[in-house]
């Protein structure tokens, strides 16, 4: 059973009562956060009064709603009106938005209980969540390696049992590999399913919210609850739901599996899809292999197009309306620089100057039209493979969780991490991480089941299956609220 | 040199290019950092260029899964108030974000 329903359960049942639940949460992330440093912000008031409402419906004999009164998180570059959004960077330091990001709105709306904020990299740049201004959040499987990123604060809660789920963002996997590297579940919804109002944003056309949680279930019923159109975001469209699909028959689901996207990755974890493909043939459906060349362009793609809209976003912060603003300067031009260079982390800076470099005149033909003519390419090689497959099979990352320090040495080696998690960004698909076992030393490995555009029911039930058929992979760690 | 080490269209980043892309991006570079950063972004250039071997498609982007301009109603409704706008500043004066010409 999934957290969200056993917690649903637990209310209704009255088994515990929604603010004992709560600061048994609040009691735990206290005793765990200075080891997994998951969280960077902790809302106990706010989650303790949100919990007390509800418990009144229940004591008045009301119907509550399967999200109502479980206790969550967001990352922390979701606003939330009056309670510190900092994006973990120090140009955001003491920075409290003045109205609520939609999910956020979505979720209060149907009762969530928010625990707090989640740690994440520095603007969501990164990959081990260790340019975080405030630190690296742990792997809750063994905390001396690092949670992932960008959402790692948020994969590092739930593997830890210190939220039922969390929000995270996925710009090039950013939920999906913090999911694999803690061995838990990770959606990223089709580009424009989710409104992403409210979101500070890294890039624009990349980004897109989505649910980390223990099992496809918990994922599938938050998805269904944020998947809707916003007149605030004018590339919201929506989604449909997922959850009474979950588990529909896949006999005679043909699952693709590209080969280059089993090119260079470690044999542990290639072995892992490979037996998740067995799997699948037990349950009746049908592996088919095919090739997708154009895959081997996507990181450069995407790390042009990502940094040139980042370079664009992070204009804003100026030190004149909101954040950090230095000390010590002389003239308007003077402060603005050393505001930004004091206020931006290395990896950040490094960014902003390359997204510069490929916009300025010279090289933005070179650079970002043929990366964006490229992702024109990599968007129709897609739409070609979803003719003869229904949904590809792919590992989330190359090999599992590194230890701590060994990211932030080489940026391209980082770069190459993100390998199979970034084409889904490109192509706006849909792409969900779940676990697929262990390697010799104990770290989770994550397999990622991409869909067509809008084609989250498909992909969801496809991993209901799997991890109905391979429940031993949902190894629980040692912290956090066992219920 | 072998021919295939011979690559016509490498970029070169120059420490020049490093500072005017600074100064574009209103950034502040200190000089002993520049030599360190020119070489980080010709890596990463390098790893740029690798896009120059694709396939030249004809493909335009215009956007993702065909989305196209979503209209509404022109409604008037009401704006944020000036203090809320303001809370967050590090300075403000007279309903208005202050910027001091020197500190």
């Amino acid at each position: 059973m999934g957290t969200i329903a056993k917690i649903h359960e637990m209310l209704v049942g009255r088994q515990i009562s929604c603010a004992e639940l709560t600061q048994r949460y609040l009691d735990e992330i206290s005793a765990a956060n200075g080891e997994l440093n998951a969280y960077v912000c902790v809302t106990g008031d706010e989650a303790l009064a949100a919990a007390e409402a509800v418990d009144k419906k229940i004591a008045a004999g009301e119907e509550i709603g399967m999200l109502e009164g479980v206790p969550m998180s967001l990352k922390d570059n979701m606003s939330t009106k009056g309670i510190l959004t900092t994006c973990c960077s120090k140009i955001l330091t003491g920075y409290k938005p003045i109205y609520d990001a939609t999910v956020w709105e979505l979720l209060r709306d149907k009762g969530a209980v928010l625990l707090g904020k989640t740690n994440m990299d520095e603007f969501a740049m990164g990959s081990s969540c260790e340019t975080s201004c405030y630190g690296g959040a742990a792997n809750p499987v063994n905390t001396a390696h690092v949670a992932g990123g960008s959402s790692g604060g948020a994969a590092s809660a739930v593997g830890g049992n210190l939220a039922a789920y969390s929000l995270g963002s996925d710009t090039g996997g950013s939920i999906r590999q913090p999911a694999s590297f803690c061995g838990v579940v990770g959606l990223k919804p089709t580009y424009g399913a989710v409104s992403r109002y409210g979101l500070i944003a890294y890039a624009s056309s990349l980004d897109q919210i989505g649910p980390v949680a223990k099992t496809v279930e918990d994922v599938s019923l938050v998805y269904d609850a944020i998947c809707k159109p916003d007149k605030r975001d004018s590339t919201s469209k929506g989604g449909s739901e997922t959850y009474s699909t979950l588990n529909n028959d896949i006999k005679g689901m043909k699952i693709g599996i590209a080969r280059e996207y089993l090119d260079g990755v470690r044999d542990d974890v290639k072995e892992a899809v490979l037996a998740a493909a067995e799997v699948y043939k037990s349950l009746g459906a049908e592996i088919v292999y095919f090739d997708l060349p154009i895959l081997k362009f996507a990181l450069p793609v995407y790390y042009i197009i990502a940094c040139a809209e980042a370079s664009s976003n992070l204009g804003r912060y100026d030190g004149i309306r909101y954040g950090y603003k230095t000390a010590h300067y002389n003239g308007t031009h003077d402060m603005i620089c050393r505001t930004r260079s004091e206020g931006f982390g290395g990896e950040v800076q490094r960014r902003i100057l390359l997204g510069t470099y490929v916009l300025s005149a010279g090289y933005y033909d070179a650079y970002y039209k043929k990366a964006q003519n490229l992702r024109g390419t990599i968007i129709k090689a897609f739409n070609s493979a979803f003719e003869s497959c229904d949904v590809i099979l792919a590992p989330t990352v190359p090999m599992t969780a590194f230890e701590k320090g060994h990211a932030v040495s080489d940026p391209i080696e980082t770069y190459l991490t993100d390998i199979c998690t970034v084409p889904v960004n490109i192509a706006g698909l849909p792409g969900v991480s779940i676990p697929c076992g262990f390697n010799a030393k104990g770290m989770p490995i994550g397999m990622q089941l991409i869909g067509k555009s809008f084609g989250e029911a498909e992909i969801l039930n496809a991993a209901y299956k799997y991890q109905q058929a391979a429940g031993e992979n949902f190894k629980d760690t040692k912290w956090g609220v066992k219920l | 040199m072998s021919p295939e080490l011979i690559k016509d269209d490498e970029t070169m980043v120059t420490r020049e290019d490093v500072e005017n892309i600074a100064l574009l991006s209103k950034l502040f570079v200190p000089e002993e950092e520049l030599d360190g950063l020119t070489k980080s972004m010709q890596e990463i250039i390098d790893f740029a260029d690798a896009i120059n071997n694709a396939p030249a498609g004809d493909e335009g982007f215009d956007n993702i899964n065909n989305l196209s301009n979503v209209f509404r109603e022109d409604e008037v409704v009401p704006s944020f108030p000036v203090e809320e706008i303001l809370k967050n500043a590090p300075e403000q004066a007279e309903d208005h974000f202050l910027v001091r010409s020197r500190e």
